[in-house]
């Protein structure tokens, strides 16, 4: 069909044009302000569009005068954990609950999408207080069956377990990890492949686990790396749990450390410069690995390839 | 080891999907060594039968023996089947050296030998040179090829086919089942089938097992099954275009027309059915009145579609290259002894024909 786009096509320039500017526009403002220094920004009364030439001066402030690069690779380890844990579970449930049909498998599916409707910052209080002792079911379970009254008879005490993982890095993770949206992607993913394909390794010989490793993995390979970027960044950018599960800044994620920056002093005017060059410098992570793997993370969602 | 050992013993074997009857019970010998097709129009069980044998659907009841053991609680592995799937269902990751392998190295069989062995298997298909490939540079035929490759590696007893040519070209098809059968005269496991395709059955069982509705409606060689048939519905299933089915009248010396026309001089008396092959009718200057609704030239020769007196509509496969008007009157003769009566209520052959 011949037909002329090329009205079309300048429309569509323009609307790019004006997404990308909006978009950018902030992280540019961001930038022009990391390169002031803290009295250049106070005597131009706000954020504007100057240059500066302190950039470098205010970098330096971030690795000397603050706790960002310590919790930056405390954002590390807690994303690598959330966007393992993520991945692990979602790939080993997903794989149950397509391949091998169960009387609960229906029920299973279900309550795995109720962990998607039940954000974590509607139960966080909840999840606090499991969090703070993650042996509280323990304690419950033991109150309910009556082996606590029987063991205040025997013993004269009341058994209470008590452990804390609230200031540790798999307190912070496995809350945030406790959502099953890769279920769904990984379960398009294995829907798309051959039926028989589990058939066959049962004929071969191999038993459900090893079908898993040797033939599964290696073909989810690509939905497998796209939903760890995904999930990476997503634990990266967590702010309300880690704000609430780590009270020491030794434990805290880079974005909280950077919030807190913002109102150390409540009454002086803050130093946005420094702001802005630490959040220049915690972003500075996921962009990067965006940029590289860019392709592998198309590639992944785009669930026909084989 | 005989040939007898690997023969399928199926006892009253039984499958229910919920409250849904796939088998209702089959009980049937599968000869070893031999080359049994099961055919059926789709949703008649057949596969379902196929994967209780190779073990990858369980048996609601019953039991299945291969040689003398019992397998029918026996993990796939176990029991000493093969099977080629209708989709290939290839390890698309996979070179075609560790498709094939794959079964031994899950076995624990020692490098060395698996690379013989694959060796072997790979050009007993004709699949010299491709070892290095991926499924996805092959075409369908070689992909076939690999599956077969893949399920005779193991040395099996039995071999399972479910449906394996039905994506391919009607050439390749043809190319196949000559390399099939020539596979099977040499490895000798036991064959089974499983097809929907009437001509894939009849070139290649030395058995056929019809299945209509999870029941056996014929069990015999595929000659018999075509000159012999024991149902109207195997009459109608086997053979392209079917066997021609009238509903008649016996008087005790010949089979009628309602309006009186002789079609055959058979002893029967009472309403009957009475089957004749296209092949089987002879166009003659003096017999049956015809005319002519519809003809079909194919070279070799034409399919005539004629109407009887009453309506009733006749396939006439005729060698003679003989161009027909529609509407033009013929007269026809049925070859006698190829004609069969039915029951015309059961649909069951009457054994006095």
């Amino acid at each position: 069909m011949v037909e002329d786009t090329r009205g079309i096509d300048r429309t569509a320039l323009v609307i790019l044009i004006v997404g990308i500017a909006f978009i950018l526009a902030p992280i540019v403002i961001a930038f022009l302000t990391a390169t002031l220094s803290y009295e250049e920004f106070v005597s131009a009364g706000g954020i504007g569009l100057n240059v500066g030439s302190s950039f470098l001066d205010n970098m330096r402030r971030i690795f000397v005068e603050t706790q960002l690069p310590g919790q930056l690779w405390n954002s590390f380890v807690i994303s690598i954990l959330v966007a393992g844990i993520k991945c692990t579970f979602a790939f080993t449930a997903t794989f149950a609950l397509v391949f091998y049909d169960c009387r609960w498998s229906r029920i299973i599916f279900a309550l795995t999408i109720a962990t998607v409707m039940l954000p974590l910052e509607l139960v966080v209080i909840t999840t606090y207080q499991v969090v703070a002792n993650v042996a509280m079911p323990l304690n419950w379970l033991i109150r309910i069956t009556g082996l606590a009254w029987l063991s205040e008879r025997i013993f004269g005490t009341m058994p209470d377990f008590n452990l804390s993982l609230l200031d540790t890095y798999i307190g912070v993770a496995l809350p945030i990890a406790t959502s099953s949206t890769s279920v769904f992607i990984y379960r398009q993913f294995f829907l798309s492949l051959p039926k028989d394909l589990p058939r066959a390794a049962a004929m071969d010989g191999a038993s459900p686990c090893r079908f898993m490793v040797d033939v599964l993995l290696p073909l989810s390979w690509t939905p497998l790396v796209a939903t760890f970027m995904f999930w990476f960044i997503g634990g990266w950018t967590q702010y309300l749990w880690p704000l609430v599960a780590a009270a020491t800044p030794d434990a805290q994620p880079a974005v909280v450390g950077l919030a807190k920056l913002a109102n150390a002093e409540p009454d002086d005017i803050p130093d946005v410069p420094l702001l802005m060059a630490g959040a220049l410098f915690v972003s500075f992570i996921p962009v990067v690995l965006i940029g590289v793997m860019q392709r592998q993370i198309v590639r992944g969602l785009n669930l026909s390839e084989k | 080891m005989t040939l007898a050992d690997n023969s399928i013993a199926l006892h009253e074997v039984r499958k229910t999907f919920g409250d849904n009857l796939v088998v209702p019970g089959i009980t049937a010998e599968i000869d070893g060594g031999k080359f049994t097709v099961i055919l059926g129009p789709s949703g008649c069980g057949k596969s379902t039968l196929l994967n209780m044998i190779a073990g990858l659907e369980s048996v609601t009841s019953g039991t299945i023996r291969i040689g003398a053991r019992e397998v029918q609680d026996l993990a796939p592995k176990e029991r000493g089947c093969a099977m080629v799937f209708q989709n290939y269902a290839l390890y698309p990751h996979m070179t075609v050296r560790n498709n094939i392998g794959y079964a031994l190295k899950v076995a624990g069989v020692p490098k060395r030998e698996r690379c013989e062995r694959i060796k072997a298997s790979a050009e007993s298909v004709g699949l010299h040179g491709l070892l290095d490939r991926r499924p996805s540079e092959l075409s369908g035929g070689q992909r076939q090829r690999v599956a077969v490759a893949r399920a005779i590696v193991r040395e099996p007893s039995v071999l399972l086919y479910d449906e394996p040519l039905s994506n391919l070209d009607a050439k390749l098809r043809q190319g196949m089942r000559m390399e099939l059968t020539r596979l099977h005269e040499r490895i000798g496991a036991t064959s089974v089938f499983v097809t929907h395709d009437q001509v894939e059955a009849m070139t290649l069982a030395d058995r056929i097992m019809l299945l209509n509705n999870g029941e056996i409606e014929q069990y015999a060689a595929p000659s018999d099954l075509y000159e012999n048939p024991a149902t109207t519905f195997v009459a109608t299933f086997i053979g392209a275009p079917a066997m021609n089915l009238l509903n008649a009248e016996g008087d005790g010396s010949g089979i009628r027309l309602p309006n009186g026309t002789l079609l055959a001089t058979m002893p029967f008396r009472g309403p009957v059915t009475l089957g004749i092959r296209p092949e089987s009718i002879e166009i003659v200057p003096d017999g049956i009145p015809c005319r002519n609704v519809y003809s079909e030239d194919l070279g070799s020769h034409s399919i005539i579609v004629a109407e009887v007196a009453d309506g009733q509509k006749l396939h006439v496969a005729t060698p003679l290259c003989r161009r027909m008007t529609p509407g033009e009157t013929f007269s026809v003769r049925f070859v006698e002894d190829a004609a069969r009566l039915f029951d015309p209520t059961s649909g069951k052959r009457l054994q006095s024909t």
